[in-house]
């Protein structure tokens, strides 16, 4: 598999994973250890240096060969994500920000234009800004232009295991895209991982479908399985989707054959 | 009194949970329960966020029936000093709090705005969220309060039913409904990010009481899009004074009740108190409950004296310490979570817009 590139960093996995959810913080850990995964997103709201029990960086900081991407889950607004942000690198001394905006506490969608804000400054402050987008192909472009190092647009609303219901904004999405596109909330299975890998989606985050799976450890497994084999299989060339029948012997190859 | 907000009567609002609510049979009620589950795994994950309450003061004003604090009582009064608040505070987090809900009664002179500003202030500088339960407030209150650090409050309307609310609220500012229901509303105003709200089950018929909390609920969420609320199921506990419920709650209804909120609301959060039972919060956590106290003490200044300190709001059912309590939780696979907010989020106006 060739490296997946954020900023100057390079990720032989494209498993990222979310850490919320789990029924405990050791559940948590054998799931990341379990994806393979490299990169894992944390709220700076669990953050929690006065009690190690309740704490999800700590346990987290010490896997090796793990990187951090804090989020700034919980901020409702631009200057909130960025006073979240350098809370954040000062904590974890992590140059990676997921920035995640939802003003909205009960659906958590995304605010196009508070994000916008956000990562216009975080980016001119030299962070690997990756952030969490509504399916929106201008979005994409102007977050792209602003400096982010990928954007992730969301698969469908956050926890709701809808899949791939923004599918064809992705594709546009990616189409346009010159920095990673990462899929990012609403995946519930293995096989949907693997069709926006297939689709060309640089990586996938996956959080809830692995922290509410009866075995957490093994879903993260078989996500990373999935991704690998749908990033192989764009690799190798899907066949092109056809209306109608198509021969697997050339119909017309006698023409020109000679007489 | 002026006329009910049109919301308060409109059955569209809670259309969807009173068939829910008026089932009885025992099939209905496990088909529910596996849905409310579902719901909640799937929304909130495994996790059951913690807080506890902090009784700064028990002066109070108001003549309510059923409170232990009602301005009758013969109890002693009492409140925190900042002193005391500051070592309530500390012995709390030594058991992990880091959300803590502060309580008083209705205003007085010697437990007043001013008072709960500071200790907001003060709790704001030691735990990481701080949300208030205590008197109605004006907009500019409520916004010096958020300016504070206060991020949450919660007010119960305690009846829905206006004519029964006149008659359990015998004197004091708590006898005006509609102050009373406006109050979320100047407090998301004001600034305060999160409101919880809920009927004190027990004072009313219940199914009614029910439904006007889940208009409540979709009211503040889609007038005030950017709020949190969250919706608490308090059933009326034995207290000083010796008020005896008009309506029985068991637990079957509360059950259906949560399950029904859940399922038909399925992204806020649902809060369950100390004041029920070890047996029944663990049977609902993460069956739509989301939220919960923990090693509650109902007393000012119960924490760091539990012994001496005077006399409770009411009496609580759970008692279990926070190990206990957790120790249940994780035996459910269930995460107990003390930390679930940042003081990055606490974000005061800019000067310019203080008022």
């Amino acid at each position: 598999m060739n490296a997946l590139r954020l900023g100057s960093y390079t990720f032989s996995s494209r498993l990222i994973l979310g850490t919320g959810k789990f029924s405990s913080v050791s559940a948590m850990i054998e799931a990341v250890r379990a994806s393979g995964s490299q990169l894992v997103t944390v709220a700076l709201r669990r953050f929690n240096r006065e009690q190690a029990e309740d704490d999800l960086f700590g346990p987290l900081s010490e896997i090796e060969g793990l990187t951090l991407m804090p989020n700034t889950s919980g901020a409702a607004t631009a200057k909130e994500a960025v006073k979240a942000a350098h809370i954040s690198r000062e904590l974890s001394g992590s140059p990676f920000i997921k920035v995640e905006i939802h003003p909205n506490p009960h659906h958590l969608m995304p605010d196009p234009i508070e994000t916008y804000e956000a990562c216009k400054i975080l980016a001119a402050e030299e962070f690997i800004v990756m952030p969490y987008i509504p399916a929106d192909p201008v979005l994409a472009k102007r977050l792209e232009e602003v400096g982010c190092s990928s954007v992730m647009p969301l698969g469908s609303a956050i926890g709701s295991g809808q899949g791939l219901s923004t599918s064809a904004m992705v594709q546009l999405i990616i189409r346009e895209s010159s920095i990673p596109v990462i899929v990012d909330a609403g995946l519930r299975s293995p096989s949907e991982a693997c069709a926006a890998m297939e689709m060309g989606c640089e990586a996938v985050l996956v959080n809830s479908a692995i922290a509410v799976a009866r075995d957490p450890a093994a879903m993260a497994g078989a996500f990373a399985r999935a991704v690998e084999a749908g990033y192989d299989a764009r690799n190798a060339g899907l066949m092109q989707r056809s209306g109608s029948a198509v021969a697997t012997s050339p119909l017309t190859s006698f023409l020109g054959a000679g007489s | 009194m002026n006329a009910l907000p049109a919301w308060l009567t409109d059955s569209r609002l809670s259309e969807d949970i009173e068939p829910l609510l008026r089932q009885t049979d025992d099939e209905s009620l496990e088909r529910l329960a596996a849905e409310a589950q579902a719901v909640t795994l799937r929304r909130f994950g495994r996790i059951i966020s913690l807080y506890a309450p902090l009784y700064l003061s028990n002066f109070c004003s108001s003549g309510c029936v059923y409170c232990g604090f009602a301005s009758d009582r013969t109890s002693p009064r009492r409140k925190l000093e900042f002193d005391e608040i500051e070592r309530e505070l500390r012995a709390m987090k030594k058991i992990g709090i880091g959300d803590v809900l502060l309580l008083t009664g209705e205003r007085t002179n010697a437990a007043g705005f001013d008072y709960l500003r500071r200790s907001v202030e003060l709790t704001a500088r030691i735990m990481p969220r701080v949300a208030i339960e205590a008197f109605p407030m004006s907009v500019a209150e409520y916004r010096a309060l958020a300016e504070c650090g206060c991020t949450g409050l919660t007010i119960y309307q305690e009846t829905y039913d206006p004519e029964n609310y006149a008659k359990l609220h015998r004197w004091g500012p708590k006898q005006d409904f509609l102050e009373r229901l406006e109050t979320p509303e100047r407090a998301i105003t004001g600034g305060i990010r999160s409101v919880g709200i809920g009927a004190l089950l027990g004072l009313s018929e219940p199914i009614g009481e029910a439904l006007a909390v889940a208009r409540h609920a979709r009211h503040l969420c889609r007038t005030y899009w950017k709020a949190g609320v969250s919706v608490s199921f308090p059933r009326i506990r034995p207290q000083e004074g010796s008020f005896q419920p008009a309506y029985v709650v068991n637990d079957r209804f509360l059950a259906r009740m949560i399950m029904a909120f859940r399922t038909a609301m399925p992204d806020i959060d649902l809060v369950l108190s100390t004041r029920e039972s070890s047996n029944f919060r663990d049977g609902m956590a993460g069956l739509g409950i989301t939220r919960m106290s923990i090693a509650s003490r109902t007393t000012v200044g119960g924490y760091v004296e539990a012994e001496t300190a005077g006399a409770s709001q009411f009496e609580v059912s759970d008692d279990r310490s926070a190990e206990e309590f957790c120790a249940a939780l994780r035996a459910k696979n269930l995460e107990p979570v003390f930390k679930n907010w940042d003081a990055a989020y606490n974000n005061p106006l800019p000067e310019k817009e203080r008022a």
